[in-house]
């Protein structure tokens, strides 16, 4: 069966052209702009791995990854975050995600790590 | 006491103590006076008037301290009528003479010398301590105008100086005779987000461990909402056996930088997520399009899209670059260091690489595993940044040596190109910001002339060196060492 990516990231432009390079890769996606849906878009996709934005407008991705990662039903769903701030990468670790990607990334970057954590 | 001031003969330079020559003088006056007062009583004791030889003496050294060699002259004068009087007496009471006027001249004389001497010494005296007190107002005209808050302390701690700005930048002053180190703090200050206690400060600090602080940060809380901050230096003085004497304190308020510091670090922040997210989206369109140019059979089309996938990349390092210059100048240039092997970063770089270019062939030298501490990625960047540079800088040579060794206890990275080489007087300054080489015809080459600067950061954090060998025209070798990771940790 195909695996299942769920990507939340605030920026449209972002979310497009990622949605339909990991459907390209045979990927199953889906997509938010809002970081609150995530939790309910995780319920309801259950997807393998969620590639999440560090910093959405509105919500935090690090508040939303830690609450994730406290939740015993979620727990072990890899989070992979992505985010173009400077510094990110430590943020990142320090919530919890399982993996981390400076953007503007190349995309076999991308793709192998989503391959290390699906596999 | 007032009296007592008025009789002292130094009372009028300000001077309280009396000096050590003032008693040794009037010490010399007496021995001199009772050998004079001694022959006068020998000759007859009845004169009372002879007594009297001590009031010249004392003239003497008061008009000499106070006036100089012109009271010097007065007590002269004072002592020569005052022998004529004596002479007077006696010859009036009928009294034998067996002195004469010689006797007085030689006297006089002799006084002459004593006040010439006497004044002299006052008057070097006196220049000595306007001398001194010039150079304490002209310190202290100074202090007072310097932009920074000034606090001197004695030995113990107790203040003997503030200026102006201190009460400006703390808003208050401290009370006279307040002691660091002793007495309560009258603001709270933390450092490092504690709070200093009194023992703390840094003037206590500097008299107790004789060490001095320099440029040291601290956050003075005045309420919850108000916040200062300030730099703070501070170091004891010593006298010439080096002994501590006195402490002084630099307090400058740093608030405003701080505050422009956090606005350009928002701003970069800002300003880097904005410009990399839609490089971000459009590197994942130009893929996007490569994907769809499998299918097509326009190689125009395919070219086109390779030059704006390659304009996109460029696009990305040169914001990269911007944006880590920014932050190297802010210091906030960070690193995320673990043991790596450097051959292996070294290795996929060059694989890396070698894909991209079509007019060089990048050869390895080296393949023994070499362990250091650093962040992989700014070693890589570095690494990338002096290949290409040694591609863009070599148009007609082929070949590009990297090579790997180990020398003493560093690990030493080489690139060696075959292109235009740099000039002697260029190659101490191609590490500077915004730098470049020209080739011999003059010709520029593409690129913000950041890539060498960054390097040159990154290696240092890391505690290494970078630098370059080069024969203009010939070759170039960039070289930076960094420190291999020691086994028996």
């Amino acid at each position: 069966m195909n695996k299942k990516i769920l990507v939340v990231d605030d920026d449209q432009d972002i979310l497009e052209p990622l949605s339909i390079i990991l459907e390209d890769e045979g990927y199953v996606v889906s997509t938010t702009p809002k970081g609150e849906m995530t939790y309910t878009k995780v319920r309801e996709f259950k997807p393998d791995l969620v590639l999440l934005d560090l910093l959405l407008s509105g919500s935090d991705g690090r508040k939303i990854c830690k609450t994730l990662k406290e939740d015993k039903a979620t727990k072990h769903l890899p989070i992979i975050m992505m985010s173009a701030h400077p510094g990110a990468d430590a943020d990142s670790r320090n919530c919890g995600a399982d993996g981390f990607i400076a953007k503007p990334f190349e995309l076999e970057d991308l793709l192998k790590i989503l391959k290390k954590k699906l596999h | 006491m007032k009296l007592l001031n008025y009789l002292n003969p130094i009372a009028h330079l300000g001077e309280k103590k009396y000096s050590v020559l003032s008693p040794l003088l009037v010490m010399v006056l007496f021995c001199v006076s009772s050998e004079v007062f001694a022959y006068d009583i020998a000759k007859n004791p009845m004169i009372v008037g002879s007594y009297a030889i001590f009031i010249p003496v004392a003239l003497i050294i008061y008009f000499a301290f106070r006036e100089g060699i012109k009271g010097g002259l007065i007590a002269v004068v004072i002592t020569i009528l005052y022998y004529f009087y004596i002479m007077y007496t006696r010859h009036y009471k009928g009294a034998e003479l067996d002195s004469g006027i010689e006797t007085t001249i030689i006297l006089a004389l002799l006084d002459f010398l004593l006040a010439g001497i006497i004044g002299w010494l006052k008057q070097t005296i006196d220049q000595l301590i306007e001398r001194e007190s010039d150079e304490r107002r002209r310190l202290e005209a100074i202090i007072q105008q310097l932009p920074v808050g000034v606090l001197i302390t004695n030995k113990k701690g107790q203040l003997i100086h503030q200026n102006k700005q201190v009460e400006k930048i703390l808003g208050r002053k401290f009370p006279a005779n307040y002691t660091f180190g002793k007495d309560r703090t009258i603001l709270n200050g933390t450092f490092n987000g504690k709070l200093v206690k009194p023992s703390e400060s840094p003037l206590a600090y500097v008299i107790t461990k004789g060490r001095a602080i320099t440029e040291k940060e601290y956050t003075l809380e005045f309420d919850e909402n108000r916040k200062k901050y300030v730099q703070v230096s501070a170091s004891a003085i010593r006298n010439k056996q080096g002994k501590i004497i006195a402490a002084a304190q630099i307090i400058a308020d740093i608030t405003n930088q701080k505050e422009i510091e956090k606005q350009k670090d928002d701003f970069l922040s800002m300003a880097s997520h904005e410009l990399k997210t839609p490089i971000t989206s459009m590197k994942m369109f130009i893929d996007l399009q490569s994907r769809q140019l499998q299918n097509i059979k326009s190689e125009k089309a395919k070219y086109f899209n390779n030059r704006i996938k390659d304009q996109a990349n460029r696009l990305k390092e040169l914001t990269n670059d911007l944006l880590d210059v920014s932050r190297i100048q802010t210091g906030k240039l960070r690193f995320n260091k673990e043991e790596c092997n450097l051959t292996e970063i070294v290795k996929d770089t060059v694989e890396g690489l070698s894909g991209t270019t079509t007019t060089h062939t990048i050869q390895l030298k080296g393949a023994s595993k070499y362990s250091i501490l650093g962040d992989k990625y700014r070693i890589y960047q570095v690494l990338v940044n002096l290949i290409t540079n040694a591609i863009k800088y070599s148009p007609n040579g082929k070949k590009i040596n990297v090579e790997i060794r180990k020398i003493k206890q560093n690990v030493v990275v080489s690139i060696q190109d075959f292109g235009i080489g740099i000039r002697k007087e260029q190659q101490t300054r191609i590490f500077d910001r915004l730098y470049q080489v020209t080739d011999p015809n003059e010709k520029t080459f593409p690129g913000l002339g950041l890539g060498l600067y960054i390097s040159k950061e990154i290696i240092e954090k890391h505690k290494g060196k970078i630098w370059v060998e080069s024969e203009f025209g010939k070759q170039s070798t960039f070289f930076f060492s960094l420190p291999l990771v020691s086994k028996n940790k």
